[in-house]
């Protein structure tokens, strides 16, 4: 009789069959249209630039650096990255609860929260391997338009590391909100277009309650200043530290596994015939 | 992993690593293909504020190095210039000569009309300096060390002009206006590019090359100028002679005699000789063809004053006006001979002098 197979080589087995239905499932066509139109938006940005057509701002044309922050603040980490996290975090169990397959997963010979662990790593790598070309291919398009590459590049690799530990943390939480909850999806988006944008205006420690508070701590930079509403941000503003806010991320992530984990060992689900 | 998803992780993984590599090979050691923008103009101006009022470039090699710098080197240089440039050499380390490869300068009219004050400067000088020595001779001087956003900004207080010796007894009294002492700094933007200028004009400078933002180059007014200027020219000015007039405070006969003349741009080849052309871009036509008239009577005058001088009319006879619909340009071609010219026009130095 061989011996039961360890949590992390059972979730690497689920992450292998995962990550190919997710990369060519329906779901795939909507994450192509979260990463294609940013692609799109900036070669018609840049096209504009060719043509000088760029809006003028106080006598100044609007610098690709500056775009780029502007692109990725309020594309990508206020809206892209949550949408992803909602649509695929609370999405990983219940596909397989509404296909009608979790008992096939479920029999097998595998601690069962390394079926969710699996499919995490598969959102993980499904995600990033989508998103971080999509940001290096729009920071290629729109920095050179009146900055530098070179000079710039800092900021590329500030951001990717951030897209990267946001897809991670907001997927773990919703991964955990999939596992525990029946109806996931509804939560997930109040919680990530509700809650996280309202409680980041109200002065106090509520904040301390999202995963947004700790994301834009990473890159602060990135914040345009300009807006009504940032400087209302900005007026309420507390930022941890970067070090405080990955090791904040980092206990998110782990507690949403493990919750999520100890949800999938303990619940029953119940396939509606 | 099926034969397609793998190729997708291979695809990705690739561009990740592409872009990435490229952008740290672009931070480590640049894009070796141009030191000029892809809109014009050298990259300096990156770095250099959207409110310049002139903006200003100088390839500093090639003008060191041109056959009109030797002819004139030979012809008329004088020991003051010699010991103005071993000065600026023993204050600051750089020899202008060698180490200064181009100037960008920008030039600021933030002064009030009230004060008189032309505005504040800063230039970029691009080539190979030796930072620590260039630190020392400085704190020799008086000056402190600052460090803004992780650079050195060396600073010290401006030169005050010395005052002529008479010129109390003359002009009566009047309490002097407390104000903080003007003060210029130098700092080390990147390996071999040196910022020196009043001193918020270099925290600017700092400011954009770690942040980036609005900048003289994306300045679309500037940009489309100096575009046309830049090509092919080895110094050149761009600027808003507006802007200029309002902060210069001329008495008002005078400001109303000049012609309105927005943008200003001079431009020039060094080599041989000097091919040089100004332009003006006037308020509107009328102006435009106005401004054409009185230099074109300048230009009977000038011809007709050199007529009995041949060493001077073949410089009068290279001056072309032209230009249409609000642009004025008068064009200038000084070939080597007319130095030549000028050196022999020049009193001999008495024996024992030279």
């Amino acid at each position: 009789m061989s011996a039961r197979p360890t949590l992390f080589s059972s979730a690497l087995r689920v992450f292998d069959f995962s990550l190919g239905q997710m990369l060519w499932s329906r779901r795939s066509v909507f994450l192509g249209l979260l990463v294609g139109a940013p692609i799109v938006l900036a070669v018609v940005v840049r096209i504009f630039a060719i043509a000088g057509w760029l809006p003028i701002v106080n006598g100044s044309q609007v610098g690709g650096p500056a775009l780029f922050g502007v692109l990725m603040w309020l594309l990508f980490v206020r809206f892209v990255v949550p949408v992803l996290g909602v649509f695929y975090g609370t999405s990983l169990m219940a596909d397989e609860v509404d296909d009608k397959t979790i008992t096939y997963l479920f029999t097998r010979p595998v601690p069962r929260a390394s079926v969710l662990l699996g499919k995490y790593l598969a959102y993980l790598a499904c995600v990033v391997l989508l998103l971080l070309p999509s940001i290096i291919i729009i920071f290629f398009l729109v920095v050179p338009i009146g900055g530098s590459i070179g000079q710039a590049f800092p900021q590329l690799a500030a951001d990717l590391g951030m897209v990267a530990v946001g897809v991670a943390a907001y997927g773990a939480v919703f991964a955990f909100v999939g596992a525990w909850l029946k109806r996931p999806l509804i939560v997930g988006l109040v919680f990530a277009f509700g809650w996280e944008q309202t409680v980041l205006l109200i002065p106090g420690y509520l904040k301390r309650l999202t995963v947004a508070y700790y994301l834009q701590a990473l890159v602060p930079h990135a914040m345009p200043q300009d807006s009504a509403l940032s400087m209302l941000l900005g007026m309420f503003q507390d930022l941890p530290s970067v070090w405080v806010s990955l090791v904040c991320l980092a206990a998110i992530i782990a507690a949403a596994l493990w919750l999520g984990g100890r949800a999938v060992e303990n619940r029953e689900y119940v396939l509606e015939q | 992993m099926t034969v397609r998803t793998r190729y997708f992780v291979i695809v990705s993984l690739l561009v990740v690593g592409v872009g990435l590599g490229t952008g740290l090979m672009a931070y480590y050691v640049g894009f070796p293909t141009s030191a000029f923008l892809v809109t014009g103009g050298p990259e300096e101006l990156r770095y250099l504020p959207s409110t310049s009022t002139v903006v200003a470039y100088a390839d500093v090699r090639e003008v060191m190095a041109s056959e009109l710098r030797q002819r004139l080197r030979e012809s008329f240089a004088t020991s003051a210039q010699e010991n103005g440039q071993r000065e600026f050499q023993e204050l600051t380390g750089i020899n202008i000569e060698t180490d200064i490869d181009r100037v960008v300068a920008s030039l600021e009219t933030s002064g009030s009309p009230t004060t008189n004050r032309m505005g504040t400067g800063v230039v970029l000088a691009r080539g190979r300096f030796d930072e620590v020595k260039i630190e020392g001779l400085m704190r020799e001087h008086g000056a402190h060390v600052d460090v803004y956003k992780g650079k050195r900004l060396i600073t010290a207080e401006t030169p005050k002009p010395p005052t002529p010796p008479d010129s109390q007894s003359q002009i009566p009294a009047v309490p002097p206006i407390p104000q903080t002492p003007p003060t210029f700094s130098l700092t080390f933007v990147e390996t071999g590019l040196v910022a020196v200028g009043t001193t918020a004009l270099v925290q600017h400078v700092v400011d954009l090359h770690t942040g980036g933002g609005a900048s003289a180059a994306t300045n679309e007014g500037l940009m489309e100028r100096v575009k046309a200027v830049g090509t092919g020219n080895n110094v050149w000015a761009v600027g808003r002679f507006d802007v200029l007039r309002a902060q210069a405070n001329l008495p008002e006969a005078v400001a109303e005699r000049l012609p309105p003349i927005t943008w200003f741009a001079v431009s020039g080849r060094i080599n041989g000789g000097i091919e040089a052309l100004l332009s003006a871009e006037a308020r509107d036509e009328v102006s435009a063809n106005n401004l054409r008239d009185v230099v074109r009577g300048f230009l009977a005058l000038a011809k007709l004053q050199t007529s009995a001088k041949p060493e001077y009319q073949r410089f009068v006879d290279s001056l072309q006006l032209s230009g249409t619909g609000k642009t004025v340009a008068l064009s200038v071609d000084v070939p080597a001979q007319v130095f030549d010219a000028l050196r022999a026009a020049m009193p001999k130095p008495p024996p024992g002098k030279e």
